[in-house]
C-alpha cells in the first residue's frame, strides 16, 4: 500500500495466510478477526461486517508513528509480522498480538534506516525470499531510491552514527538492531512511488519511479528496462497472468504487458477524481478493482474476455462494472485471498463493510432449446426434460417444432389431414386445422375429383379458399324442413334449414362426404372406429337419429377401456320424451351440467331446449368447433346462423385457435387468425406450412406470413436442419412458384466469358448446337470438360487436375406446370460431387467432392504455394447439418 | 543520461530585507496554503544581503508590485539531470560536480549564463528561456533531451546542424577570478514531509521573517565569520532546507530529514561584488576542479553572489579554495 495514513484514511490489509484475519492501518495497527456473526452473537465488542459475518478486534500496535506504508510477512510463520515504512523512510518490523515464535521475536523492532531520510512510500516482500524487503523512497539529490533490506542481516556494520543521531521512535532501541547497509541501492537520484516483485524471477522488481516504470534485474544492477510514463503508481501484477501489469496515475489506470513494455496495452477509462487504489482479483482472472478518492463504489473491469495482445491494434475488450458495498466513502479496500470475489473495504470513519462481488451472470440459450448459464465458477446447464410424463410441462414450442420438422410435419400433401400425426397427435386445434385443410383442400386443385357442381361454379373455389363465415354468408334460398325423430312417426317440431351452402360447410365441417350422399352414417362409423364415442352419440343425436345414437354408447361401454356409464347415458337417453313439462325433461336439463363429456352435455341441452333456442350446444365451449359449425348449420335461421358464425369467427381470432380456421379458411381473417395464434405460441412452422397452401395471391403475400416463412427458415438453418430447409423450400416454391430464388451465380468460361451453364438455360439456341459441328452420340455428355460457347476446356480441379465439368440435363426443368414433378436423381443436372467449387479469397478450387476431402485433413488451399485457409474463411464450413440421413 | 527541461516558468527576484513585511502575505500563502495557489515552485533564501525568490509565473502573479522588489527580466527555464540508471559508477560524487564537465563547462564555453540551485531531492539548473536552442544545441550531443509538456516527456528532436557558429552573442569574456568567502558556520541539507510542514510553521516563520531582529543581539560579535545563510524550497512538493545549525537547534529534532550521518557542510560565498545574471562561467570556475577531485558539491545562486556547500571532512574545501 502506498498512502499514507494521515490518520484519517485508514487502509487495509488481508492476511495473506490466516484468511480471517485483516489489519486496519490508520495512526496504528489493528488486528481484526472475521467470523460468521452466528459464532459471535453473543460477545461484546463485535462489529458487524455484513448479514453473516462479523469482526472482533484482537490487538492494536501504536508503536510505529508516522507510518507511510505497511507490508505483509508472506510466510506463514511468523503469522502476525508487518514491515513498516515510516515518513522518515526508515523500515521497522513489527508485530499484532502475541507471538512465542522465537524468529519474530527477533525480528521485533528491527529497523532498516536509509543514509539520507526521505518519505519511504512503498514496501513489498520478496515473494520467493522472504528475507528481502524491497523499500521505495522519495527523492535524494545523491541516494538511490530504491532499497533490497535483508531482514536476516544481524549487523549494522556502518552504523558509525553516534547512537542519539538516529532519533529511534521508541527510544529503547539498541543499536544491534538497526540495519544501515542495504542488500542493493537501486534507482540514484529519482524517486520510487510503488514497487513489486514480479513472479517470472525472484531477482525482477518492477518500480513506479518518478515518470517512468523500471524493471531492475538484481542480477545485473547495472541494467533496467524502463519506459517513460506518468502511470507509475500502484504498479501490481496480475496474479493470474504474470506479464500483466496495472499502475495509475491521478484518474486513469494503464495496463501493461510486460512483453510489450513500450507503450501500455490499454488504458481504462479516466475517472473524475485521482485513484487511490488499484488491485487485481486474487481468485477471479482478470478482474481488476479501483477506488477513487471520496468516493462510495469500486469499480471493476473485468478483462476476462481480453484477448493476448499480439499487435497494436487488437484493444482487448473489458467490462467494466461499479459495485457499492456500503452507504459512506470508502477509504480502501482489500480482496480476500482465498474467498471468491470477496472484500472487506475500510470507510473513513473506520466502519467495515464484508462484501461479495457478485459474478457477472452469462447466459447462453442454445437453438435446440437447453439453456446453460455461468455464474462464478459454475456452470449451469438447464435442459428440457423429456421423462414425457403426464405431469411435466408441456415442452417448449421450439422443441415441438424441431421435433416435428424431424418427422416431415407438413409435407405430407396428399393425406394432408395426416400432418397432425406427424406433429405428435396430440394437439386438438392441430388435429382441427389439419382436418380443415384436408376438407378444403380438394375444392381448391383443379385437377383433383371435384362434385360437377362445384365445377359449374367457378367461384366456388374462392367461396372454399374462404371458409365457412363467407359461405354461409353467401347463402340464398335457404329452406327449411320440420323433421321428427327418426324412431318417431310423429310430425316432428324441430326445424333443420337445407341450401347448397350449407350442404358444403356440413362437408367441410367433415359430418358428411364428398358427392351428392348426405348421409353422416360413413362419418359416425369414423368416430366410432377413434373410439369417439360420446361425440358419435351426439352426432347421432343431431341427425334426430336416436336409435343410432343409443347404439352407439351401448357399443361404447361395451368395447375395450369402454365407460359402464355410457350405459347409463344410454338408458336416460331411451327416455326421451317430447313432453315439454315432463320430470325426464326437468332432470335432464338441471343434471346435464354434472356430466363431464361436453358432448353428452351438448346432448341433452339439445334434447331438452326449445326449438331454435340451442345457446347449451352452440356456447358448449368443449364442444369442437367444427361441430358447433355444422350443428349451427342444421339448425339456426340465416339470420341466427350469420350472426352466430361471426361471433365464433371473432372469438376465435381472438384466442388465435385453429379451429377456427374453418370459419376463416385461408383468407386474410384467416391470416389475423394465425397471428394471434403464432402471437399466443410461437409456432411459425404450422403458420408457414398452412399458409403457403393459401391463395398465393392474396395470403401468401401477406408480409406476416412472409415473415413466418422466414422465421421457419431461420430456425431450420439454427438447427442446422440444412436438408430440412431445403425440402421446405422445395414444398414452398411448388406452392408458390414465385418464391423460386434466381440463379445467382453463374461460371463464365475464362475465354470467351459466357456463362457455361447456358445451354441449359432458358435463352434458347445462343451459339450453334453441337450436332452442327457434326459431334455424334450424347455430346453434353463428351464435351462437359470444355466451354459450350468457344469450346475451350475449362478449369482444371486443383487436386486431380481434370478440366472441371459437369453433365448437364438436356431438358432443364423449365416446364411451367411441373412443379409437382418430382426430380429423380437421374434428372438432377450433376452429382454434387463434380460441382465448380472455388474460394472467393485465393481463387482456386476444384470438384466439390475432392475439396470437401483435402479441408478435412488440411486447412490451407491444395495448390502449392498458396497459404489460404480457404475453409476457415467460411464461417460454416466446418458445420455439418444435424439432419443428415 | 538524459536532460530533462521541466515546465516550471520561473522568475529570478530579490526582495530588500527592509521590504520583507510587504510580501509576508504572499510568502506565507505560497508555502503554507499549498493549496491555495497553483505555485509549484518556490526557492526562499536569505543571505545579508536580501531575500532571493525563485519562483514560477503562478506564485509571481501573488506578489505585489513594490519598490522592494527587483525582478530580473528574463524568464528561466529549469534543466535536470536524470541519470535513468546508466549511473557512471565511476563517480561517488553527486550535485553539481557530478554535471561540472557534461553541462556546466559547456554551457560556460557557448556563454550560457547559469543560475544553480541545489535541492535535498536533485539539482536544477535554471538558463534563460532565450537560451534554450543554445543550451539544447550544446547539450544534445551529450545527453537524451526531453521537454516536459503536461506531465509528460517529450523528446526534443535534435537539431539539425546549424548554419554557420551559433553564438550566444556575448562578448566572450575573461574568466574573472572572484574573491570569495568562508564562513565558520556549518550547514545542514534538510528536507520534511510536507504533511508535517504545519507542525513547524511558527518555527519556520520565526527563523525566515524574524530572525535578523534576535540574531542582531546575539550574534554581533561572530559577525564576521558566520554569514546568514537561510534557504527554502518547496518544489513539486518537495521540500528542501539549508540551514546552519544554528538555526537548526531551533526546529524539532525528529522532523526534519537528513543524513543518518549527520554531515555538516561548510559554504563558499563567491564574488565581492554583485555578480550580476550576465557573467558566465563561474559555477565551471567552481565545479571543474571540485570535478577533478571528486568532491559532491551543494550549489545555491543567489540574486548577488553564488554559494558553494561542501561536506566538512576538514581537508577537501581547503584544498580548492
Amino acid at each position: 500500500c502506498s498512502l499514507g495514513y494521515g490518520g484519517s484514511k485508514p487502509d487495509i490489509l488481508w492476511s495473506p495466510h490466516h484468511v480471517d484475519r485483516y489489519v486496519i492501518c490508520d495512526s496504528e495497527l489493528s488486528l481484526y478477526r472475521i467470523e460468521s456473526l452466528g459464532s459471535t452473537e453473543a460477545k461484546a465488542g463485535v462489529i458487524q461486517l455484513s448479514e453473516e459475518t462479523a469482526a472482533t478486534l484482537l490487538a492494536i500496535n501504536s508503536d510505529t508513528p508516522y507510518m507511510k506504508c505497511v507490508a505483509w510477512y508472506p510466510k506463514h510463520e511468523p503469522e502476525c509480522l508487518l514491515a513498516v515504512g515510516q515518513a522518515n523512510g526508515r523500515v521497522v518490523l513489527t508485530s499484532l498480538g502475541q507471538s512465542h515464535n522465537s524468529k519474530c521475536k527477533e525480528l521485533m523492532g528491527k529497523e532498516f534506516v536509509p543514509k539520507h531520510a526521505r518519505q519511504c512510500n512503498t514496501l513489498s516482500w520478496n515473494p520467493a525470499d522472504s528475507n528481502w524487503l524491497a523499500a521505495g523512497l522519495d527523492k535524494h539529490r545523491a541516494d538511490f531510491s530504491v532499497l533490497i533490506w535483508d531482514i536476516s542481516s544481524k549487523y549494522a556494520p556502518e552504523a558509525t552514527v553516534p547512537p542519539e543521531k538516529i532519533r529511534l521512535p521508541s527510544g529503547d532501541a539498541d543499536v544491534g538492531t538497526v540495519v544501515t547497509k542495504p542488500l542493493y541501492e537501486l534507482g540514484q537520484n529519482d524517486a520510487c512511488l510503488s514497487l513489486c516483485w514480479l513472479p517470472r524471477d525472484q531477482k525482477l522488481l518492477l518500480a513506479g519511479m518518478h515518470r517512468n516504470l523500471a524493471i531492475f534485474d538484481l542480477r545485473n544492477t547495472s541494467q533496467k528496462m524502463f519506459v517513460n510514463t506518468k502511470a507509475i503508481q500502484g504498479v501490481t501484477v496480475d496474479p493470474f497472468f504474470h506479464d500483466r501489469v496495472a499502475s495509475f496515475f491521478e484518474g486513469q489506470v494503464a495496463i501493461w504487458d510486460l512483453r510489450k513494455f513500450e507503450k501500455p496495452v490499454l488504458t481504462l477509462s479516466e475517472q473524475p477524481k485521482p485513484l487511490t487504489k488499484v488491485a487485481w482479483c486474487p481468485t477471479r482472472a482478470g478482474l481488476l478493482a479501483t477506488l477513487t478518492r471520496d468516493s462510495n463504489v469500486v469499480r471493476l473491469y473485468d478483462m476476462q474476455h481480453a484477448p493476448t495482445p499480439i499487435g497494436d491494434e487488437t484493444e482487448p475488450t473489458i467490462i467494466e462494472r461499479s459495485v457499492q458495498p456500503c452507504e459512506s466513502f470508502i477509504s480502501s479496500f482489500a480482496w480476500h485471498p482465498s474467498a471468491q470475489n470477496r472484500m472487506v473495504v475500510v470507510s473513513p470513519n473506520r466502519a467495515m463493510t464484508d462484501f461479495t462481488v457478485f459474478e457477472r451472470i452469462s447466459l447462453a440459450w442454445s437453438s435446440t432449446s437447453s439453456l446453460m448459464w455461468a455464474c462464478g465458477r459454475h456452470l449451469y446447464d438447464c435442459a428440457e426434460e423429456r421423462t414425457g410424463s403426464e405431469a411435466a410441462v408441456e415442452s417448449d414450442i421450439a422443441t415441438k417444432m424441431r421435433a416435428r420438422a424431424q418427422s416431415r410435419y407438413g409435407h405430407d400433401t396428399v393425406q394432408v389431414w395426416r400432418n397432425y400425426v406427424l406433429a405428435g397427435g396430440d394437439d386438438p386445434q392441430l388435429k382441427s386445422l389439419w382436418y380443415t385443410l384436408h376438407y378444403i383442400l380438394p375444392f381448391q386443385c383443379p385437377y383433383l375429383t371435384l362434385d360437377q357442381e362445384q365445377k359449374q361454379q367457378g367461384n366456388k373455389q374462392t367461396v372454399v379458399y374462404s371458409g365457412i363465415k363467407n359461405i354461409v354468408k353467401s347463402s340464398s334460398g335457404t329452406t327449411e324442413s320440420r323433421r321428427s325423430w327418426s324412431d318417431s312417426d310423429r310430425q316432428g317440431d324441430v326445424v333443420r334449414y337445407h341450401s347448397e351452402e350449407r350442404s358444403l360447410a356440413l362437408r367441410l365441417c367433415g359430418w358428411i362426404g364428398r358427392g351428392p350422399d348426405v348421409d353422416v352414417e360413413p362419418f359416425l362409423r369414423s368416430l366410432e372406429q377413434e373410439g369417439e364415442w360420446e361425440r358419435a352419440a351426439a352426432v347421432a343425436l343431431f341427425n334426430l337419429d336416436i336409435r343410432r345414437a343409443i347404439q352407439i354408447l351401448n357399443k361404447g361401454a361395451s368395447s375395450e377401456k369402454g365407460d359402464l356409464n355410457l350405459n347409463v347415458v344410454a338408458m336416460a337417453l331411451s327416455g326421451h320424451t317430447d313432453e315439454k313439462s315432463s320430470l325426464w325433461r326437468e332432470m335432464c336439463s338441471s343434471l346435464r351440467l354434472q356430466l363431464r363429456s361436453p358432448y353428452l352435455r351438448a346432448s341433452f341441452a339439445f334434447l331438452t331446449s326449445e326449438p331454435g333456442a340451442y345457446d347449451g350446444v352452440l356456447y358448449e365451449s368443449r364442444v369442437a368447433v367444427r361441430d358447433r359449425v355444422a350443428f349451427a348449420c342444421m339448425f339456426l335461421s340465416d339470420t341466427q346462423l350469420s350472426r352466430y358464425i361471426d361471433k365464433l369467427t371473432n372469438e376465435m381470432k381472438e384466442a388465435g385457435n385453429l379451429e377456427g380456421i374453418l370459419l376463416t379458411g385461408l383468407t386474410k381473417d384467416g391470416v389475423d387468425l394465425m397471428e394471434s395464434y403464432v402471437d399466443r405460441t410461437g409456432d411459425v412452422q404450422t403458420a408457414s406450412f398452412c399458409m403457403l397452401k393459401g391463395s398465393p395471391g392474396e395470403v401468401v403475400k401477406d408480409p406476416r406470413v412472409q415473415c413466418w416463412i422466414e422465421n421457419y427458415r431461420n430456425l431450420l438453418d439454427a438447427w442446422r436442419f440444412w436438408h430440412k430447409r431445403a425440402e421446405f423450400d422445395i414444398h414452398r416454391s411448388k406452392l408458390d412458384p414465385s418464391s423460386k430464388p434466381l440463379a445467382q451465380v453463374f461460371v463464365s468460361c475464362n475465354f470467351c466469358g459466357k456463362s457455361i451453364s447456358y445451354s441449359c438455360s432458358a435463352m434458347p439456341h445462343q451459339g450453334r448446337s453441337f450436332s452442327q459441328y457434326g459431334v455424334s452420340g450424347s455430346p453434353t455428355k463428351s464435351k462437359v470438360t470444355s466451354c459450350p460457347g468457344c469450346r475451350k476446356p475449362l478449369p482444371r480441379c486443383a487436386l486431380c487436375l481434370m478440366n472441371m465439368g459437369t453433365p448437364v440435363s438436356s431438358c432443364p426443368g423449365t416446364g411451367k406446370s411441373d412443379e409437382k414433378v418430382d426430380l429423380s436423381k437421374d434428372k438432377k443436372l450433376a452429382q454434387f460431387n463434380n460441382w465448380f467449387t472455388w474460394c472467393h479469397n485465393c481463387r482456386h478450387g476444384g470438384h466439390a467432392g475432392h475439396m470437401l476431402s483435402w479441408f478435412r485433413d488440411h486447412t490451407e488451399c491444395p495448390v502449392s504455394a498458396c497459404t489460404c485457409k480457404c475453409m476457415q474463411l467460411d464461417t460454416t464450413g466446418n458445420l455439418v447439418p444435424s439432419d443428415t440421413t | 543520461m538524459d536532460l530533462h527541461i521541466l515546465e516550471h516558468r520561473l522568475k529570478v527576484t530579490s526582495i530588500a530585507k527592509q521590504g520583507l513585511f510587504v510580501f509576508t502575505h504572499p510568502l506565507i500563502k505560497l508555502i503554507f496554503l499549498r493549496s491555495r495557489t497553483r505555485c509549484k515552485f518556490l526557492s526562499l533564501t536569505e543571505t545579508p544581503e536580501d531575500f532571493t525568490l525563485v519562483l514560477d509565473e503562478e506564485g509571481f502573479k501573488e506578489l505585489p508590485c513594490s519598490e522592494y522588489l527587483q525582478v530580473e527580466d528574463s524568464m528561466w527555464l529549469a534543466l535536470n539531470v536524470v541519470s535513468n540508471g546508466h549511473a557512471s559508477s565511476s563517480s561517488q560524487a553527486v550535485g553539481v560536480t557530478k554535471i561540472a564537465k557534461s553541462v556546466i563547462a559547456p554551457l560556460a564555453e557557448q556563454h550560457v549564463s547559469v543560475f544553480m540551485l541545489s535541492t535535498y531531492q536533485t539539482d536544477f539548473i535554471l538558463v534563460r528561456e532565450k537560451d534554450l536552442s543554445v543550451v539544447i544545441d550544446t547539450l544534445q550531443e551529450e545527453f537524451n533531451i526531453y521537454r516536459e509538456v503536461g506531465g509528460e516527456c517529450v523528446p526534443v528532436p535534435s537539431q539539425d546542424v546549424h548554419n554557420g557558429f551559433q553564438k550566444n552573442g556575448k562578448e566572450a569574456t575573461k574568466a574573472t577570478v572572484h574573491p570569495v568567502l568562508s564562513p565558520l558556520n556549518k550547514f545542514c541539507v534538510m528536507s520534511l514531509d510536507p504533511d508535517t510542514l504545519p507542525t513547524i510553521a511558527t518555527t519556520l516563520i520565526d527563523v525566515l521573517f524574524y530572525s535578523s531582529s534576535c540574531k542582531d543581539a546575539s550574534h554581533s560579535s561572530q559577525d564576521l565569520d558566520c554569514v546568514k545563510f537561510f534557504s527554502f524550497s518547496l518544489i513539486d512538493g518537495y521540500i528542501s532546507l539549508v540551514m546552519d545549525t544554528e538555526a537548526q537547534r531551533q526546529f524539532p529534532a525528529d522532523l526534519l530529514f537528513t543524513s543518518s550521518s549527520g554531515e555538516l557542510w561548510r559554504m563558499v560565498r563567491i564574488g565581492g561584488q554583485p555578480l550580476g545574471f550576465d557573467e558566465c562561467g563561474i559555477v565551471a570556475q567552481i565545479s571543474q576542479p571540485l570535478a577533478n577531485s571528486d568532491i559532491s558539491a551543494y550549489y545555491i545562486s543567489t540574486f548577488s553572489f553564488d554559494h558553494a556547500l561542501v561536506i566538512t571532512t576538514g581537508r577537501q574545501q581547503h584544498s580548492w579554495v
